[in-house]
């Protein structure tokens, strides 16, 4: 059973982000493990197996990013496994000098004080936005490939952040 | 970053063998606060409204205070007033301890046993005597006269018990708490963070129409800081993000004035016995500066005397203190993604936010002022007692509790640094998996060290455990692969697993827990206490049938005294009978060696050969038309009409 199933949403990218905690709620309160007979060593491990499962489908499905890499995982590209042949893509050379220099305008931007380091802050979190938007696009399209690229990108691009937030 | 979840995979290691089932035992679970500085019980059988159990003096607040002065053990306020005297055998504040290890536990005026070998971090105090005793077992003791004092209260065996943790506790912190409860001898239905309970306890399930609510819970206990932001919605209590500081809390208040009292008094090198004192002092002028504006204390051990502390001076000293606690409060709505305007209410848990400071400061930081019509000492465990209720089986209506972990789990991997398994704030029971590998076909083992904490490299984190799986095939590099899984139950308590996914053979795991004791330790000084609780159990048994027969013997004698002489009613065979058993039972009762069964015995024959008299008297006082009144009462007054016809001499009615 994947995610979206197990949280009874359709297969797709974009999903009502209350009715989706609606049902997570509802699913969650049914199969806590506080419900079932706490002597029944058996029912209880089913209910921490199914509980576990629930939590970690809405951990998921709940953030777009996350949902987006979700779906790219079951269309076969796994953004976390090293194997090439179904983990994340290569990405061009250009891309990652791209990012060293977007490194480099993150220490320059710290010298130069607060104002300009939200400036790129705000910058940088645009183009996170947009290659989510883009990646978003490919899926409904079926292009796992450039969904998944457009997903690398964004997966550096919110280190990025995380690291100007981090030491901000 | 997250692996798809197959729940079929991860649950292939056998259950260790659990307890005999009994069936669930509605009504008789209790719950329990097991405060740094004092514990208390409460109980809500069957849906009732939370009430606290009192011991024999009407005191329900103990003392979280162990005293190992003399040869018995001694728990609560007999314990604390020991305490200045002997200062190295009288343990307070062990919550600090648990789950802690040597080193990181910090300055404190007990001995400790020498560590068995180099690698053991576990904390045992040396009390003399050969007593080597562990925070675990310390606790338990506490545990034990709560439990003790539940039953006497419910009137029979308790089935389980809730146990309050900091929200903030980490996995070593919960798993030496639920030890300490087993070690009591109790079963422990589950670990229900502080805020929560409190939560529970002030019905904020059922306010806002019982739908929708977002709540803060500040928590400033004796030794300890939690600050959680819950959600109300769909029946479900969520946890959105819980921190604070396991190690702040309402004691660094009294050491801040303590050394503040010290120092007015020119003592550079405090005694321990001066230290206590001064503690003490201290701990009392800050209650006393709740209400008063100043107050004059007296340190006579260190030589001060009407030393003036005014409130003004008291919040300075506890300022850096309390700007600590606004902190963590600002972190955790950020990580709630939630503002101070969002909140439908703060509320006030622990004995600390008494402290007028605490309370404006809170005030200003959740721009509200905060609920605390319930007794912040108290409702912890009234939040306890409720959960302890529904998990007993009861038929009460309930919400469903979904809790966070409070810090991230993983595990260190080359170099030093740790890869996430669980990040903070994730909703539990939770699992996760991560797969490793072999690094050269000569290694056959692989040692995996689970850590919990939110820095990078797993020196900054707490060591949660070590354990080697060993036995994995000869393959060449990174083509063994090793599944690693973390499950965390509805506790927060973790449990490892690890396989050989190529052979698919499961493999042996030795799991050393860095700062607590393993399973086997655990379970030795359960059946230890089983052992006294057997005894105990005698003890307590033949008391009782002392009481009960000397009851029985009371009213038999009593009844024969009364209405004995009338034939009607006792036949002289019968009569001779009941004389003949009361003479056995009294001896029974005079023999200091006798069992419980020999007094039951005694007692069981007494009440068979007097049944029927019984049963005489009671039919002729159902016939005098006297229903409504007791059998004692009843007799008496036939007794006293039957004195006065006797002496009239006559069977004639009586006359107005």
């Amino acid at each position: 059973m994947d995610h979206f199933e197990r949280l009874g949403q359709p297969r797709q990218h974009a999903l009502d982000r209350d009715g989706l905690e609606t049902e997570y709620l509802a699913r969650a309160a049914r199969a806590h493990p506080d419900k079932v007979d706490q002597d029944d060593a058996s029912a209880k491990r089913a209910a921490m197996e199914t509980s576990a499962a629930i939590n970690e489908a809405y951990r998921t499905l709940r953030n777009p990013a996350t949902r987006a890499e979700y779906l790219v995982k079951l269309g076969g590209r796994d953004l976390d496994s090293s194997d090439p042949s179904v983990g994340a893509p290569k990405m061009p050379q250009a891309f990652l000098i791209e990012m060293i220099e977007h490194r480099e305008r993150v220490a320059d931007a710290r010298s130069a004080g607060a104002d300009a380091l939200d400036e790129l802050r705000e910058d940088v979190d645009g183009q996170q936005g947009d290659a989510l938007a883009e990646a978003v696009l490919a899926i409904a399209d079926g292009d796992i490939e450039t969904a998944s690229r457009q997903l690398v990108v964004r997966r550096y691009l919110q280190r990025l952040l995380d690291e100007i937030d981090d030491e901000g | 970053m997250s692996d798809d979840f197959d729940p079929g995979a991860l649950f292939q290691i056998e259950e260790p063998s659990a307890p005999a089932a009994s069936k669930r035992a509605p009504g008789r679970g209790i719950g329990i606060d097991l405060g740094t500085t004092h514990s208390l019980v409460a109980l809500a059988p069957h849906g009732e409204m939370p009430r606290e159990v009192k011991d024999a003096d009407g005191n329900d607040i103990l003392p979280s205070v162990v005293s190992y002065v003399a040869e018995e053990v001694v728990v609560g306020a007999q314990a604390r007033a020991a305490q200045v005297a002997n200062p190295t055998r009288v343990i307070s504040s062990v919550k600090r301890f648990m789950g802690r290890g040597r080193d990181e536990v910090g300055a404190h005026p007990y001995p400790m046993s020498a560590p068995t070998d180099e690698a053991d971090q576990v904390v045992r105090f040396d009390m003399g005597a050969q007593r080597a005793v562990t925070p675990m077992e310390v606790s338990a003791e506490i545990l034990r006269v709560l439990k003790t004092r539940a039953e006497a209260e419910l009137g029979e065996a308790i089935d389980g018990a809730v146990i309050t943790v900091p929200a903030y506790f980490d996995d070593a912190q919960r798993q030496a708490t639920k030890d300490a409860g087993r070690i009591a001898g109790l079963r422990v239905y589950r670990l229900l963070a502080e805020p929560t309970a409190a939560a529970l306890a002030y019905g904020l399930d059922q306010t806002e129409g019982g739908k929708q609510g977002l709540f803060a819970i500040y928590d400033l206990g004796g030794g300890t800081f939690d600050i959680s932001i819950l959600r109300l919605r769909e029946g479900v209590f969520q946890v959105l993000a819980t921190g604070g500081d396991s190690a702040l809390g309402g004691d660094d208040f009294d050491h801040a004035l303590a050394a503040h009292l010290l120092e007015a008094a020119s003592v550079s090198t405090p005694t321990a016995g001066q230290r206590e004192e001064a503690l003490a002092v201290a701990r009392s002028a800050k209650e006393r500066l709740s209400e008063a504006e100043a107050v004059s204390v007296d340190v006579p051990r260190c030589g001060l005397s009407g030393f003036d502390v005014t409130r003004e001076a008291f919040e300075a000293l506890i300022d850096p203190i309390v700007r600590r606690t606004v902190k963590a409060c600002r972190q955790t709505l950020k990580d709630a993604d939630v503002s101070p305007d969002d909140l439908h209410g703060v509320v006030l848990v622990g004995g600390s936010t008494r402290v007028p400071k605490v309370r404006a400061v809170v005030e200003k930081t959740f721009k509200r002022p905060p609920l605390c019509d319930l007794d912040p000492d108290r409702v912890v465990a009234y939040g306890a007692a409720i959960q302890a209720d529904i998990l007993s089986g009861s038929a009460r209506e309930g919400v469903t509790l979904l809790d966070v972990v409070p810090l991230s789990l993983g595990i260190e991997t080359m170099g030093g640094i740790v890869e996430q398994l669980i990040p903070r704030n994730a909703t539990i029971p939770i699992g996760a998996r991560q797969v490793f590998t072999n690094y050269s076909e000569q290694q056959t083992g692989i040692v995996f060290h689970v850590v919990q904490g939110e820095r990078e490299l797993a020196t900054d984190c707490r060591s949660l455990a070590k354990f080697e799986l060993r036995g994995i095939p000869q393959l060449p590099p990174s083509m063994a692969r090793i599944e690693v899984s973390f499950q965390l139950d509805a506790d927060a308590l973790l449990t490892v697993t690890a396989k050989e996914l190529m052979t698919g053979i499961k493999q042996s795991i030795e799991v050393k827990p860095t700062y607590g004791l393993d399973e086997a330790a655990v379970d030795a000084l359960v059946m230890e206490s089983l052992d006294n609780a057997e005894a105990d159990f005698e003890a307590r048994n033949l008391a009782e049938g002392r009481v009960e027969t000397g009851r029985v013997s009371l009213a038999v004698r009593t009844a024969l005294e009364e209405v004995g002489h009338l034939e009607d009613l006792l036949p002289a065979a019968e009569r001779e009978l009941i004389v003949a058993a009361l003479l056995a039972t009294d001896e029974a009762m005079a023999n200091a060696s006798g069992t419980p069964g020999e007094l039951k015995k005694a007692r069981e024959h007494l009440e068979s050969v007097s049944e029927a008299f019984a049963r005489r008297r009671m039919e002729r006082a159902l016939l005098s038309g006297m229903e409504g009144k007791s059998l004692g009462e009843i007799e008496s007054t036939l007794a006293a009409e039957e004195a006065l016809e006797e002496r009239r001499g006559s069977h004639t009615p009586q006359q107005t």
